[in-house]
């Protein structure tokens, strides 16, 4: 009953939403997103984004990819080398538009689902976008765009499921009778807090026929927005402030522990 | 927990109040600022170095403004030195805050941070292990009361001499500028107040009596923390305030109790036991910087 209402709720909410720009292909599949705006206050501790949609065909042919990705931003990958018996940071390589954030949910294993050319094209790995920018010094490319995707990994910021949430994880895609679908990725507190967009894709014999893009948005509230607002966009007031608040933290120590 | 909103991470009210009131209270046992134990346990518990180094730079203005207040009652400040020293400060806040601002951009900052806290705690460590070890073995070290004061430093020699009454100085202002603009930079970049580098430096360099000392350096460290705050909200937004108000709390009132429970207690023991923390502490940076980690690469260029 619930998820009928939800998907009902779904539908509405996409009747009236423009059709935002997608890669490619079909842009009619029915699909959104629990929460469209994700809050965070003082006691943000991360979150979870759920996409969820419905296959068109009837039958429910074909497999459901849903990629979360964050703003594409530059990196750089250094490499540790020694200098003067030291370990310093050596060998700055510049990767623009690189995804902040990647989540791949699939049903399946993604080559199975389709060709590595079009995996490419819709950027379904978090390396397709991500563009050297500057010669590599000694070693291939390769090993840097491999160590960029294994340190973003290992910081949560990169992740894949192919498959449904399993009792310790809730992330994973679940693919209901019907034709229903539904995603749910962790968005660990680390996951830089920007615009972001939910892609929803069906393929069926490795072509792509139908897809759906989904924007995800942040809002800071409370206390923490405030702050947050004031060092962005108010720096020099902001930092005046902070020393306000340092020189009466130590005007009122002084002042208490004079006393007792 | 709390999310952080500059940190843009969370962490647990409770350790962070923990930590910083240990470093307060070991601060007030040992008569040291304590932002040299301050910034690098912040760094221990996760906090991206550049934030721990702006965001450590508020509490050394609120510990030291409530310092120079017990002092300013004395008269124990020499405000011409000080403002001397203030001036040389801030032009080295500055130019350290400029200095952060290059190698966060340029993916270094990190390593230099890493270095320059295995040079300084190293060093303040072990001196303070062998000051409190000779001083349990009975030997009384040399201390700065018995040393001539007269004694003609560089400072005598340099021109633009200057008269500091407090003082009773007539010495050269290149000195003290000088001093002061090393300590504003060091203070910038490694988020510490520099008294332990001020404070000896005045008594042998510059001859100051050892009474004035103390409220004179915690002039300076107001200063050029302040400054610091305010360069580093507008040139990087490191500066967390909800950080930086936990610590405070923690900060100051760890410090209270630290002062009160070291009048009774026989300060060489705690001076040796630091020192030997200290060392223990630069083992970690120096393990940091030596040893080859199983990942080679690190991602850098503002991104931490």
């Amino acid at each position: 009953m619930v998820r009928r209402a939800l998907i009902a709720l779904a539908l509405m909410a996409l009747a009236g939403s423009a059709a935002a720009q997608t890669p490619d292909g079909a842009q009619d599949l029915p699909a959104a997103v629990a929460e469209e705006r994700i809050t965070v206050s003082s006691d943000y501790r991360g979150s979870y984004i759920t996409v969820f949609g419905v296959n068109p065909d009837r039958r429910a042919r074909g497999e459901i990819v849903v990629v979360v990705r964050g703003p594409n931003e530059s990196v750089t990958v250094m490499r540790k080398r020694r200098a003067f018996g030291l370990l310093v940071n050596g060998d700055p390589v510049r990767f623009s538009e690189a995804p902040s954030f990647f989540a791949l949910l699939s049903n399946a294993e993604l080559r199975d689902i389709t060709t590595p050319q079009l995996i490419h094209r819709y950027q379904l790995d978090p390396a397709a976008s991500a563009q050297l920018e500057t010669a590599v010094p000694d070693a291939d490319p390769s090993a840097y765009r491999a160590a960029l995707v294994r340190l973003r990994r290992t910081q949560g910021l990169y992740q894949s499921y192919s498959g449904p949430p399993t009792l310790e994880d809730r992330s994973g895609l679940t693919v209901y009778p019907g034709g229903l679908f539904r995603a749910v990725v962790r968005l660990p507190a680390n996951a830089p807090i920007a615009e972001y967009v939910a892609d929803a894709y069906v393929f069926r014999e490795g072509r792509l026929i139908s897809s759906q893009r989904i924007p995800i948005g942040f809002a800071r509230v409370g206390i923490e927005g405030f702050i947050h607002n004031l060092a962005m966009s108010a720096s020099l007031f902001y930092g005046l402030f902070v020393v306000m608040i340092a020189l009466g933290a130590g005007w009122l120590a002084a002042f208490l522990f004079r006393r007792a | 927990m709390i999310y952080l909103p500059i940190a843009e991470m969370p962490v647990s009210v409770l350790l962070v109040l923990l930590v910083s009131g240990t470093v307060g209270f070991v601060s007030g046992l040992v008569g040291v600022g304590g932002g040299f134990i301050m910034t690098p346990a912040l760094m221990f518990l996760g906090i991206p170095p550049p934030v721990a180094v702006a965001t450590g730079a508020s509490q050394i203005a609120a510990t030291s403004f409530s310092g120079i207040m017990t002092q300013t009652r004395r008269k124990a400040v020499d405000w011409r030195m000080g403002m001397l020293l203030s001036t040389g400060g801030i032009a080295g806040s500055g130019s350290g805050v400029w200095l952060f601002e290059r190698l966060l951009r340029l993916g270094q900052l990190e390593l230099i941070i890493s270095l320059l806290y295995l040079v300084l705690l190293a060093s303040v460590g072990a001196l303070m292990l062998a000051e409190g070890l000779a001083v349990m073995r009975g030997r009384a070290l040399p201390t700065v009361v018995i040393l001539k004061r007269p004694i003609r430093t560089i400072a005598h020699r340099l021109p633009f001499r200057m008269r500091f009454p407090r003082s009773g100085l007539y010495i050269s202002v290149l000195p003290p500028l000088g001093l002061g603009f090393i300590v504003g930079a060091l203070a910038a970049v490694m988020g510490i107040g520099g008294g332990f580098i001020l404070i000896p430096a005045m008594i042998y360099l510059l001859r100051m009596p050892t009474n004035v000392v103390v409220g004179t350096s915690l002039f300076q460290v107001l200063i050029v923390s302040s400054l610091v705050v305010i360069l580093q909200s507008t040139a990087t937004q490191t500066v967390d305030l909800v950080l930086a108000a936990i610590l405070m709390l923690g900060g100051v009132i760890g410090a209270q109790f630290g002062a009160r429970m070291g009048a009774g207690l026989r300060s060489e023991h705690i001076r040796a036991l630091l020192g030997a923390l200290l060392v223990a502490a630069s083992l970690k940076f120096l393990w940091d910087v030596t040893i080859p980690p199983r990942e080679l690469y690190v991602l850098g260029g503002g991104l931490w």
